[in-house]
């Protein structure tokens, strides 16, 4: 490898990890998006934008295997997970204010279905969320473009017209349940303020 | 040699690729040819079978395999009744893909993706594309689109040693490896027709597959399907390709074997359908369910779908349109649990608690076990 290669090699990894925003989440208080207040008990690598979209993602063994992602005062209209290779013809997930459940769990579905992953709802129960009468989701599927078999959880809760919420997604095998207590654990703890 | 003298040399290439593809072609005299044995690993066809063997490995342990073990057997049953003898060595898979297409790889594995199964009416519409894959697998088409690909990878590579003279011949060798693509459509669709006529099926339906996907895309304007898509830009416009195979069967007959194909699909179609709304164009799936609707007209499964497309699509007489569906659904006495839910939600959404009480009711009593009936005893307490 020349010199100029080397610079060109430096250059873009130096690209790649400003992209990337990775830094860590020290144990104690965390405030995510300036809005959700978290108890953290463990420390977790934030990715500010991951996933193809824009919403800020917390991992421990790498965002492609668990996903801790936080989805803060979605206002009405809003896309929930903007991407920039929609389809046209693809109606965008946009979250409105006056959503039933079913509709707010339809996004999720939507995002993690998304590339013809699937998605199969196993569980809904009310449950308080960041101080208000939130839900409690839980689904399977499986991943498209490598076939793993994912669980994933997600605690919802709409306040004066907002969308709160955080998904934890990791393979069935061993990852899901690593990081499943420490995950409830944030998810228990959130505020909005 | 100068810019002007390489422009004419790209434009050479060019023509002199499309009359090479011009020169191809099915007659009506074509025959099947004899069954091929499994060949050299050391020739480039021995390397893409094994390849293709590796995947087959591999999409038989799938999970997005569709597992009905009825539905295998009629599928293979008839790629045989198509294939003739080449039956043994033609195997279809059904997966779990909710976009119309079906693909075949030159070991004889066939991938019938569920969205084409959603979007057939009946065996001789799907017939219709079995056929067409099966056309591809006795002319050898994938192996004459890697020996295409390997002389034209070349030439592109020497092209683009020339800067913006060897983009233009580049561009002419994309465009030929796109138009000799075309043309194996174009011969695979013939004897896709033959292997249907031989075998009794009426090849009307062919022109039908594309008609009903044109209508589908138009439910997009703003879309173009040419653009976004590998297959359309590999295949003839489906507009071409609808003329042309009406063109070709016009005064045929034969059976089309429509109760059977429904038979056969209603298994799983549920699924198809809560697929097909996960792709999450609902205006493409109003056009589809409304089509499907009109050749079954009170099929409770597609009234609940096409409110839910309605719902999802949102446009302003849309929440009226899913209440009629709903409704016509129930009607039926044949309606899905999750007709009452969503009945329930609607009627919750427009502040109307008692109706939206007594569907919530109606689904916990159909769905004891639903996964969300503790969220919903929990809106009834709230309701009451």
């Amino acid at each position: 490898m020349n010199r100029m290669q080397h610079i060109i090699a430096l250059g873009l990894l130096l690209l790649a990890a400003g992209c990337a925003q990775v830094s860590k989440v020290a144990t104690g208080e965390a405030v995510v998006r300036d809005r959700l207040v978290v108890n953290v008990d463990k420390p977790w690598n934030q990715f500010e934008r991951s996933m193809g979209d824009d919403n800020a993602t917390w991992t421990q063994d790498g965002f492609t295997v668990d996903a801790l992602r936080f989805y803060v005062g979605l206002k009405n209209e809003q896309l929930i997970a903007p991407t920039p290779n929609e389809p046209k013809g693809t109606k965008p997930l946009a979250f409105k204010s006056g959503m039933s459940t079913q509709e707010i769990i339809g996004l999720f579905e939507g995002v993690y279905s998304r590339g013809g992953s699937t998605f199969k709802l196993e569980k809904v129960t009310p449950q308080p969320f960041a101080g208000g009468n939130g839900f409690r989701f839980e689904f399977t599927g499986v991943r498209r473009q490598d076939e793993v078999k994912l669980s994933g959880v997600g605690w919802v809760v709409v306040r004066q017209g907002e969308l709160f919420a955080i998904t934890y997604v990791a393979p069935q095998l061993a990852f899901f349940q690593r990081h499943l207590a420490s995950a409830q654990a944030i998810a228990h703890s959130a505020k909005v303020r | 040699m100068n810019r002007r003298r390489w422009l004419q040399l790209g434009c050479a290439q060019c023509a002199a690729l499309a009359g090479a593809a011009a020169a191809q072609g099915v007659t009506p005299q074509w025959q099947a040819p004899q069954r091929f044995s499994k060949p050299d690993l050391s020739s480039d066809e021995g390397g893409l079978w094994a390849m293709m063997d590796r995947e087959e490995r591999r999409l038989r342990r799938s999970n997005f395999r569709l597992r009905d073990e009825a539905f295998q057997n009629y599928l293979s049953e008839m790629c045989c009744r198509l294939g003739g003898n080449h039956c043994p060595d033609v195997r279809a898979y059904a997966v779990r893909t909710p976009v119309f297409n079906a693909n075949m790889a030159p070991n004889g594995m066939m991938q019938v993706w569920s969205g084409l199964l959603l979007r057939v009416e009946n065996e001789a519409q799907l017939c219709a594309v079995l056929g067409h894959e099966i056309g591809h697998y006795l002319q050898r088409h994938s192996l004459e689109r890697l020996r295409d690909l390997k002389d034209r990878a070349a030439l592109a590579q020497f092209f683009g040693m020339f800067g913006l003279v060897g983009l233009i011949g580049q561009l002419a060798t994309i465009a030929g490896m796109m138009s000799f693509s075309r043309d194996q459509e174009r011969d695979a669709d013939l004897i896709g027709l033959k292997l249907m006529r031989d075998a009794g099926y009426d090849t009307r339906e062919a022109a039908k597959v594309w008609g009903n996907l044109i209508a589908e895309l138009k439910a997009n304007p703003e879309a173009d399907p040419t653009k976004e898509s590998a297959l359309f830009a590999s295949h003839p416009p489906p507009q071409d390709r609808e003329a042309t195979l009406a063109a070709a069967t016009a005064g045929d007959s034969g059976q089309t074997h429509e109760a059977r194909y429904r038979q056969q699909v209603a298994p799983f179609r549920v699924l198809l359908l809560e697929d097909e709304l996960k792709r999450n164009r609902p205006r493409e799936s109003v056009v589809l369910l409304s089509r499907l609707l009109a050749s079954e007209p009170g099929n409770a499964a597609l009234l609940h779908f096409r409110a839910e497309a309605y719902q999802a699509r949102g446009e302003p007489e849309d929440a009226n349109l899913a209440l009629n569906d709903y409704m016509a659904a129930l009607a039926t006495s044949n309606e899905l649990p999750q007709t009452y839910r969503s009945l329930g939600q609607l009627h919750r959404q427009r502040n109307e608690p008692q109706h939206a009480k007594a569907y919530l009711q109606r689904y916990l009593a159909a769905a004891p076990s639903a996964p969300d009936a503790e969220l919903f005893k929990q809106q009834l307490e709230e309701l009451k």
